[in-house]
């Protein structure tokens, strides 16, 4: 399978828009959106756990190539608190219970629009980071640390 | 150290201590914030293998907690997804 591509993660902003998906991009692939200089695998989006929503998801993902079977459907749509999908034209995982981030609607109070994306805080991508404890995230925190200082300036000017 | 100090009767701004960013690091940020987005996810998604989270084509955790759980359990170690 190729890398994840921009035009991919057009097609999953204008997917879950027609489906009325609320989401928002989260972990690297979020701060990367923000305007983050690194390199990262996955798109992760955090997905807003309601039964409104898991109904909208699937459809939104079966449009997008997810090959979902039905048990698969009924657990994405049940909200399962973590899911990795590799089934379809890239790789997504779908995280409904955020490390770090107390409430979705907390983070969507919160988020910032990138050309139309909706991505997670800054701040809300570090508190999850931090809260995994992962030997992956520590290495990469005191930069994305930097850059929430960057970015934090950029923004105030 | 607060925005603002009192002297002599009145508040006097003062900048506010920024914490210092390496100059490697700033570099990098403004040569990004230069690219347009298209050109950032080019540089920034990658594609490599990684041996047995990519072997199935679809898990679900109840929680997060067993998912972070799982990773620890059966991924190896240099793929740096176990908890420090």
């Amino acid at each position: 399978m190729a890398a994840f591509e921009y035009r991919q993660a057009q097609e999953i902003r204008e997917c879950f828009q027609r489906h009325g998906v609320r989401y928002l991009f989260l972990g690297k692939s979020g701060a990367i959106l923000l305007g983050f200089p690194d390199t990262t695998q996955d798109a992760d989006l955090f997905v807003e756990k309601t039964p409104e929503n898991g109904a909208a998801l699937v459809p939104a993902l079966r449009e997008l190539g997810f090959a979902l079977s039905e048990d698969q459907a009924a657990e994405v749509e049940r909200g399962k608190d973590f899911i990795q999908l590799k089934n379809g034209p890239f790789d997504l995982d779908l995280v409904f219970a955020p490390d770090g981030i107390e409430r979705f609607s907390d983070a969507w109070r919160r988020r910032v629009e990138v050309e139309g994306f909706p991505v997670c805080h800054i701040d809300d991508i570090i508190a999850s980071k931090a809260a995994t404890n992962r030997q992956k995230d520590r290495e990469s925190l005191p930069r994305l640390r930097s850059f929430r200082e960057y970015w934090m300036r950029q923004r105030k000017s | 150290m607060d925005a603002h100090e009192i002297k002599e009767g009145r508040v006097e701004d003062r900048a506010v201590e920024e914490p210092a960013i390496l100059p490697e690091w700033m570099a990098e940020f403004e040569a990004a914030a230069r690219r347009p987005l298209e050109t950032r996810f080019r540089y920034a998604f990658i594609r490599t293998h990684k041996p047995v989270m990519d072997d199935a084509p679809f898990r679900a955790f109840d929680t997060t907690a067993d998912y972070r759980r799982w990773c620890e359990e059966n991924l190896p170690d240099w793929l740096g997804y176990g908890r420090v």
